[in-house]
């Protein structure tokens, strides 16, 4: 899978394309932006077409990884399709999800400006 | 690991296109490791092209046009070969039929010639009621 | 009139994907001559999606010695029900398992819950030592 990675100041945006599945799902949780605790990340999932268990799980890992420290990950982009199975797991609740990276990243600077 | 896939599928002409997808997908899953893109693309092609006129034949040649027979495509895989077989229940017939005349125009009757082209080695043999066209690719 | 295909494939991870993609052409081809094309995708997406995740499972519960384990997708179409099934021949389980609880952050867990949500009828039954998944869903 191609993760393209970009970086607006402290924030990262992946961008993976393709399906988010058992193949795929461990480069997300292997990523380095993931990885770090207190890097701010946006997931953009505009170009997935394809999420299962294993995706959903990746995703979720992301989150676990920021939530105890500074970091924070949210979600942008996703298409309808997607939208049914985070909302049919139920997993749509545990994040902030934007239709666009631009407010989510605008969610994030302001974020950051409260904080310091 | 059991290296076989096998498909078991009714031989309507409208599942010729999945067959042959089918038949594609596998050979990109089994041959990614094994050899570049660039070569990787006319494999898969090679493939899906002699699954597509294999299955065609057998749909067309079926001998009870009122009842549905069933068709099995068995792919097997060796670490530098990729071979798929297809039996049917037809009546005999031969590979070694003449290439047709090309300056009469025929319509038809290229399949056996493609596949002949496309793939190393095709075989074909007599299991009891069956036909087994086996056909094989080296990577 | 019904259709049967039959996929056997062997139960290793690298075929989940051949696996979905499989049930995926076969509920779109099924599914394209008596539905509009976003309708036909959905129904195709709910295919796709359920068979990874019980090809999944089916994987992921193999006892670990168990290299040679053969997995079966079923796929019947008898108007207007297609029905794939998902055989193995590992432990038997359950699928009345409750849905993941969100708060604890879970990594896994969620494949039945999708597969019971996007089809109309899911169904396990034990056959000696085969379990059988069977999950339908109506044009």
């Amino acid at each position: 899978m191609i993760i393209t990675e970009t970086s607006k100041g402290d924030i990262a945006i992946l961008a993976p394309d393709g399906k988010l599945d058992h193949d795929s799902a461990p480069e997300i949780r292997q990523n380095r932006s993931i990885i770090d605790p207190d890097k701010m990340v946006v997931i953009d999932l505009e170009k997935v077409d394809f999420i299962d268990d294993s995706g959903l799980g990746a995703i979720i890992c992301a989150l676990r990884n920021k939530r105890n420290a500074n970091g924070v990950t949210v979600l942008s982009g996703m298409n309808h399709r997607l939208r049914i199975i985070f909302e049919i797991t139920n997993i749509h609740k545990l994040f902030n999800i934007f239709d666009d990276v631009a407010p989510t990243i605008e969610y994030l600077e302001t974020r950051q400006i409260e904080r310091t | 690991m059991n290296k076989s896939i096998t498909i078991t599928l009714p031989g309507e002409i409208k599942f010729v296109r999945f067959a042959s997808q089918t038949a594609a997908s596998v050979a990109t899953l089994l041959i990614s490791e094994n050899i570049p893109e660039s070569e990787g693309t006319q494999f898969v092609h090679d493939f899906e092209l002699a699954i597509c006129e294999a299955f065609t034949n057998s749909v067309k040649h079926a001998v009870k046009r009122d009842t549905l027979q069933m068709l099995t495509i068995t792919f097997e895989f060796e670490p530098r070969q990729l071979t798929v077989c297809l039996r049917d229940t037809n009546g005999p017939f031969t590979i070694e039929t003449p290439t047709p005349e090309i300056t009469d125009y025929p319509p038809g009757g290229y399949g056996l010639m493609i596949i002949r082209k496309v793939m190393d080695g095709v075989t074909c043999h007599r299991d009891g009621d069956s036909n087994i066209l086996r056909m094989s690719k080296s990577l | 009139m019904s259709s049967i295909i039959t996929l056997t494939l062997p139960g290793d991870i690298l075929f989940a994907r051949l696996a979905s993609q499989t049930a995926s052409s076969i509920a779109r081809l099924l599914a394209d001559d008596q539905q509009t094309e976003t309708e036909s995708c959905v129904f195709a997406h709910a295919f796709e999606l359920a068979v990874t995740e019980a090809f999944t499972n089916s994987v992921t519960h193999a006892p670990e010695n168990a290299t040679s384990a053969m997995v079966t997708v079923t796929f019947l179409f008898e108007q207007p029900h297609l029905t794939v099934s998902i055989s193995d021949a590992n432990e038997p389980f359950t699928i009345e398992t409750p849905a993941p609880d969100i708060e604890s952050f879970p990594e896994n867990g969620f494949g039945l819950l999708i597969i019971r949500k996007l089809m109309d009828r899911v169904i396990y039954r034990r056959d000696g030592e085969w379990n059988i998944l069977s999950m339908s869903k109506s044009l």
